[in-house]
């Protein structure tokens, strides 16, 4: 019994740890990822309808 | 459905961290975002893709009575152009042709050795050139100026030295 309440308490010691965890540089870094994604495919994109329509 | 260590209690959803969840949340919208802006240039703006017109003889098709036997250009009375090009190591064939600014030109284009390219530089005009197989595509140029076209398929030692040029007349 006394062993189960121990493992207990340190599962919510992880859990707490977890909850307290935010990666700041982490979701920086991914953000610029995304931001440069959009820009690259939305410049892309706009080049593509400038140049006019291709059909077969 | 699985047995959470320690307390011995059943979990009956998978534990998902929120940032996880946001990142998937955010990876969907973005390729429902580019899917539909795809959509919208493909069925409602009519931009459309290369298609293969008909299949020929590599090794015939060059020398028939057919209209790559006299690859250059077809000029019609509404203005508009058919253009039969002929790609070989490592040339085009016309390399040089000349149309009214506002025309509608439909290419076709077929290869008579190996897989080449098609590209006509600052236009949406880009194919790639099968042996045996006819490429066709249809753009009207506007704009008045020298566009280049370049082979974008390396085809061999003078790939580089493949290439065009359209020019556009007002």
């Amino acid at each position: 019994m006394a062993v189960s309440r121990r493992k207990s308490k340190d599962m919510e010691e992880i859990t707490s740890t977890e909850e307290e965890f935010h990666p700041k540089g982490t979701v920086l870094v991914l953000a610029i990822f995304v931001l440069v994604l959009i820009l690259l495919w939305a410049t892309v994109y706009l080049i593509l309808l400038s140049r006019g329509m291709t059909t077969v | 459905m699985s047995e959470v260590p320690g307390d011995g209690s059943v979990q009956t959803s998978l534990h998902i961290d929120p940032y996880e969840r946001n990142w998937m949340r955010l990876t969907v919208v973005l390729l429902v975002v580019f899917a539909t802006a795809v959509t919208i240039a493909g069925f409602a703006l009519g931009f459309q893709v290369p298609s293969p017109e008909e299949r020929v003889d590599p090794n015939t098709v060059a020398i028939g009575d057919g209209p790559f036997g006299e690859p250059g250009l077809r000029a019609y009375p509404d203005g508009s152009y058919d253009l039969y090009v002929v790609a070989q190591m490592f040339s085009f064939a016309p390399n040089e042709v000349t149309i009214s600014a506002g025309s509608e030109v439909t290419f076709y284009v077929t290869s008579v050795d190996v897989q080449h390219g098609f590209k006509i530089q600052n236009t949406n005009v880009n194919m790639q050139i099968v042996p045996g197989q006819v490429s066709k595509l249809t753009m009207t140029f506007d704009e008045p100026g020298t566009y280049d076209f370049i082979c974008t398929e390396y085809c061999g030692s003078a790939h580089a030295q493949m290439y065009g040029t359209l020019t556009v007349e007002k």
